[in-house]
Formats: C-alpha cells, structure tokens, sequence
C-alpha cells in the first residue's frame, strides 16, 4: 500500500508550490491513474514516490513504513518509467537489463533467464546486441518498461508510459500493463491520454495547481459532472453543457439555435472541467 | 534478503561492471586521448626545454615524468567519472534509475571513484611505457602503485562530486579549469616547489596533487613516499567520498 501524506514540494526560486499538502492512499493491487493539465504536478509527485525528488513536507509510506532513500528495502518493491528516455545509449539492450539487475543484487543466472523472458514479451529478442541509441521510440518504451519489470517489484509508476507511441504500440502496451496488474502488480500512472486512464484505472486522481481537485473512480466522476454532454458552437467556440441522463439533455437542446451535437461524456470532459475551473480560479 | 555488507560489495562491483562495458566500448578512443598530452609534455619540457637542463642534479626528464604520471592519473580519474556521470545524469537521466536502486549510494560512490581510479592506473602505466624511449630512469615499488591509486580514488571522487553539484555539461569544464589545470601546472609537476615564493608553497602543498606527485618522485628517485602524502591523499579520497554521499542523499532536487 502507498501512503501520501502530507506531501508539499516547492522548488527553489519557485514562486509557487508544485505539490501543496496532497494526501492520498493508494492500496495494494490498484491500477490507479493521475490526471492533470501539464504543471499539475503528477511527474513531480511520482518523482518523490520513487525516492527521486525528496518532499519539502510530509511523508510517503510503502506498506507502513516510511520511504527515504536510504531504504533499500522498501525501494526493492519499486520500479519506475520516467517521461523522458532514460537508458544508457550506448549500452546494448543486455546489457541494459544486466546493469538493472545488479543494482538490485539478482543473481547473474536470474537476470539472464527473466531478461530473456522479458525481452521476448516485449518483441524484442532480436535486438539484444543493438545498442540503445539504434532503437526506435517505441522500443526504448518497451525495453524500459522490460527494465522495470525484471526486479519484480510490487509497486510500478509510469509517467507518461505511451508519449509518441504509435497507437498499435499503446495498445499492446495497454495489455502488458492490463496483465500486470490482473497478476497482482500495483500501478500507478500519469498520462495527458485521457482514453488510456479512462480504459486502465479503476481510480483517478484529478490533479491542478499541486492539489487533488477530484478523486473517484473514472464512472463516478462522469456520473458526478453529467453522462450525457452537450456540445452547442457559438461565435466560433464549443461549449459544453452536461446533463444526467438524455431527456435532460434533449429539453436543453431545444432551446438552443445553431449547430450544437449530444454525446456520452467522457473522463475528458471531467478533466477539462477541473482544468477549466482551475485557470478561471487563477 | 541480501545483508547491508553484501550489497555494500555487490554495489561496487556493478559500478566496477559499468565502467568495464563503458571500457571496452571506448577503449582504443581512452587509450589514444591519454597519451596526447603526456607525449607533447614529454616532447616540448623533456626533450625541447629540459633536455640541457637538470633539476637536483638529476636529468630533468626523471623529474618530468613522475609529475607527468601525477597529472596524468588525476585527469584520467576525473574525465572517467565526471563526464560519464554528468551525462548520465542530465542527457541521459540514466542517474535516475541509480538513486531509485537498493544500491547504497556509498557503494555507488566507492565503485565510481575506484572505477575512475583504475582508468588513472592504466593511462599511468601508458605513460611509463612512454618514458621509456624518452631516457627517463625510475624506481618502481608496489608504493608506487598505490600512490597513483589513491590519488586516483581522490581525483574520481572529485569527479562525483562534481557530476553532482553540475547544473550544465558546461559547468563539468568549469570545474575543470579552475581545479583540475592550476594543479596541473603548479603542483610540483613540471618545476620543485622551492623555486616559487613561500606564501605560494604554502597554499600549493594543501592540494592533493602535490602530495601524489611529491610521493611519485620520491619512489622513482629511489626513497620512500612520505606517511604524510599518503595521509593527506587519504584524506582527500575520504573527504570527497563524504561530500559526494552527503550531497546525493540529502539534495532534494537532484
């Protein structure tokens, strides 16, 4: 189980807080996800869940105890995909996954049997002896989420796992990560693709300015803005209006001139509503 | 479940492991860019300058060569660990996946500076195999040895510290020229300390480097390394290891 308590994170020369007093628990086997605009702050909170930033306040506990980057054993159950490439370049993809596994003291017969394992569930077998910089995009993706898996942590947070993939890409990603977790993996992902949340995670955090804004389970939250959204374009502008069921909906629309259409809302439209609200606060 | 002295080993034995990849990936580039300097310093101050010249009634080339041997064993140890390390840190954010590890950060920091150290010894001992035709006459003792390791061990400690603190690849040149290049010249390498002002041999006997090549030359002229040169050397590797950890786990926003 993930704890967060208390946690404010201001950087220096920061005029604002990028984390402001966020709590949250996240139990063990949970796929859950952290929606925001872009300096909600999801990468930095990821950041100081996985020991690479360190908190300005509070605290994160990992099943009750508290995380710092002294603890071995606590970050043993954690694995980590950043936004950002973040493989040696110019190491081959074996050894790669052999650095991994010796940072986490695996036997040298363990690392070379899962990375094999790994490496052809990830469609890249064939390319063990390339270095990292002759990969595609998509491959790094793969190979750093092989990384992450080869220590079998209990714990794993993407950031942003399927920015610039192709869609096939994401989809198959999707499905690695839609197993791990089946298998009893915790995850916990930020992602600007509302469809990839809305399709993965069973809860969601909706984040703006450094603050959970909404937490709920993604059909909560639609239930909670309206199911049914309607979307009337006036003076070159879409506005939305939302409506519990399609009746409601259609009163609304008959009082509308101009071109206007109804849909099933989405957790997008949730998104852009707290994001919206968010920037008129501000 | 591993013991904290088990992963303490096995940690300096991954970092050791990565700096051989790193190696044999580069190794004819390491080898060839470590002569380059040595060889002009050997040829413009050994043979150009020095060649009429002598220094303590020796052939200035032996006096040369151990202070070639100093430098060339910092600036190894240094460009070993600084540069990869800053690379991997801000290009590559590969550092990431390093402080998120069960790896200890000590273990982390002893494998890098020993890492560095190693490739210092072996860009050494190109150097000496240089020297040969060049006429210079030296003693060679297993005290040899360890002075141009901890002087290594100093220097790729530096380099962590360094890689760390950096906020650009630029500032990794920074450091560089305002450490690394006054030691190179000023810390009894090319000329003896007693030729320069006393309040200038004061503050230049504080740096390590001098303390290496002091040791250097003592053991090629036949004698012995001082306890105190090796204590001080000591004390420096000691010294950037401590800041190195301190910094690394106590920054907040590495």
């Amino acid at each position: 189980m993930i704890e967060i308590r208390h946690v404010s994170k201001t950087y220096p020369k920061a005029a604002e807080k990028a984390l402001d007093d966020v709590s949250l628990t996240i139990p063990t086997g949970e796929f859950f996800g952290l929606l925001g605009p872009n300096g909600a702050g999801k990468t930095t909170l990821i950041g100081i869940l996985s020991t690479l930033l360190l908190p300005t306040e509070g605290e994160i506990l990992i099943d009750g105890q508290v995380l710092t980057r002294k603890r071995g054993d606590l970050k043993r159950k954690l694995a980590l995909i950043t936004q950002h490439n973040s493989l040696r370049n110019d190491m081959n993809l074996d050894e790669i996954m052999e650095l991994q596994g010796r940072l986490y003291a695996m036997d040298r017969e363990e690392i070379r049997s899962r990375s094999q394992e790994l490496l052809a569930f990830g469609g890249l077998a064939e390319h063990r002896k390339k270095t990292v910089r002759m990969l595609s995009g998509g491959m790094k993706r793969k190979l750093m989420l092989c990384r992450a898996l080869l220590t079998k942590p209990e714990i794993l947070y993407l950031d942003e796992p399927t920015t610039g993939l192709d869609p096939a890409s994401r989809r198959q990603i999707w499905d690695l990560l839609r197993g791990l977790n089946r298998d009893g993996l915790t995850i916990l992902l930020t992602t600007h693709y509302i469809d990839e949340a809305q399709s993965l995670c069973r809860n969601v955090a909706l984040m703006n300015k450094g603050r959970i804004a909404r937490l709920s389970t993604p059909q909560e939250l639609i239930r909670e803005l309206g199911e049914v959204a309607v979307d009337a374009f006036r003076d070159g502008r879409t506005e939305s209006a939302y409506f519990p069921d399609r009746e409601a909906a259609l009163r609304y629309t008959a009082g509308l001139t101009g071109n206007f259409s109804v849909r099933t809302t989405t957790l997008e439209d949730v998104f852009l509503a707290v994001a919206g609200r968010g920037l008129e606060a501000k | 479940m591993h013991t904290k002295t088990d992963m303490f080993f096995r940690g300096i034995g991954t970092v050791l492991w990565e700096k051989w990849v790193d190696f044999k990936f580069e190794w004819k580039k390491i080898t060839a860019s470590a002569l380059v300097s040595p060889l002009l310093y050997m040829i413009a101050l050994g043979w150009g300058l020095g060649s009429a010249s002598s220094v303590t009634d020796r052939p200035y080339i032996d006096f040369l060569v151990p202070g070639i041997l100093a430098l060339t064993t910092m600036n190894a140890s240094f460009a070993a660990v600084g540069q990869p390390l800053n690379v991997q840190r801000l290009f590559e954010h590969s550092f990431d996946h390093i402080i998120i590890s069960p790896t200890p950060m000590p273990a982390y920091i002893v494998g890098q500076m020993l890492g560095g150290a190693l490739r210092g010894m072996y860009c050494g001992l190109l150097i000496l195999l240089l020297s040969l035709p060049f006429g210079a006459t030296m003693h060679l003792s297993p005290g040899f040895f360890l002075v141009m390791l901890l002087n290594g061990l100093t220097f790729g400690g530096l380099g962590v510290l360094a890689a760390i603190l950096a906020t650009n690849h630029a500032d990794i040149t920074r450091f560089s020229t305002y450490t690394i290049l006054p030691m190179t010249f000023l810390c009894n390498t090319f000329f003896p300390l007693d030729r320069v002002p006393k309040w200038i041999q004061v503050l230049i006997s504080i740096l390590p480097l001098t303390h290496a090549s002091g040791s250097l030359r003592a053991i090629a002229y036949g004698g012995r390394a001082s306890w105190l040169n090796i204590a001080v050397l000591a004390a420096y590797a000691a010294a950037s290891m401590l800041a190195a950890n301190v910094v690394i786990v106590r920054r907040k926003n590495l």
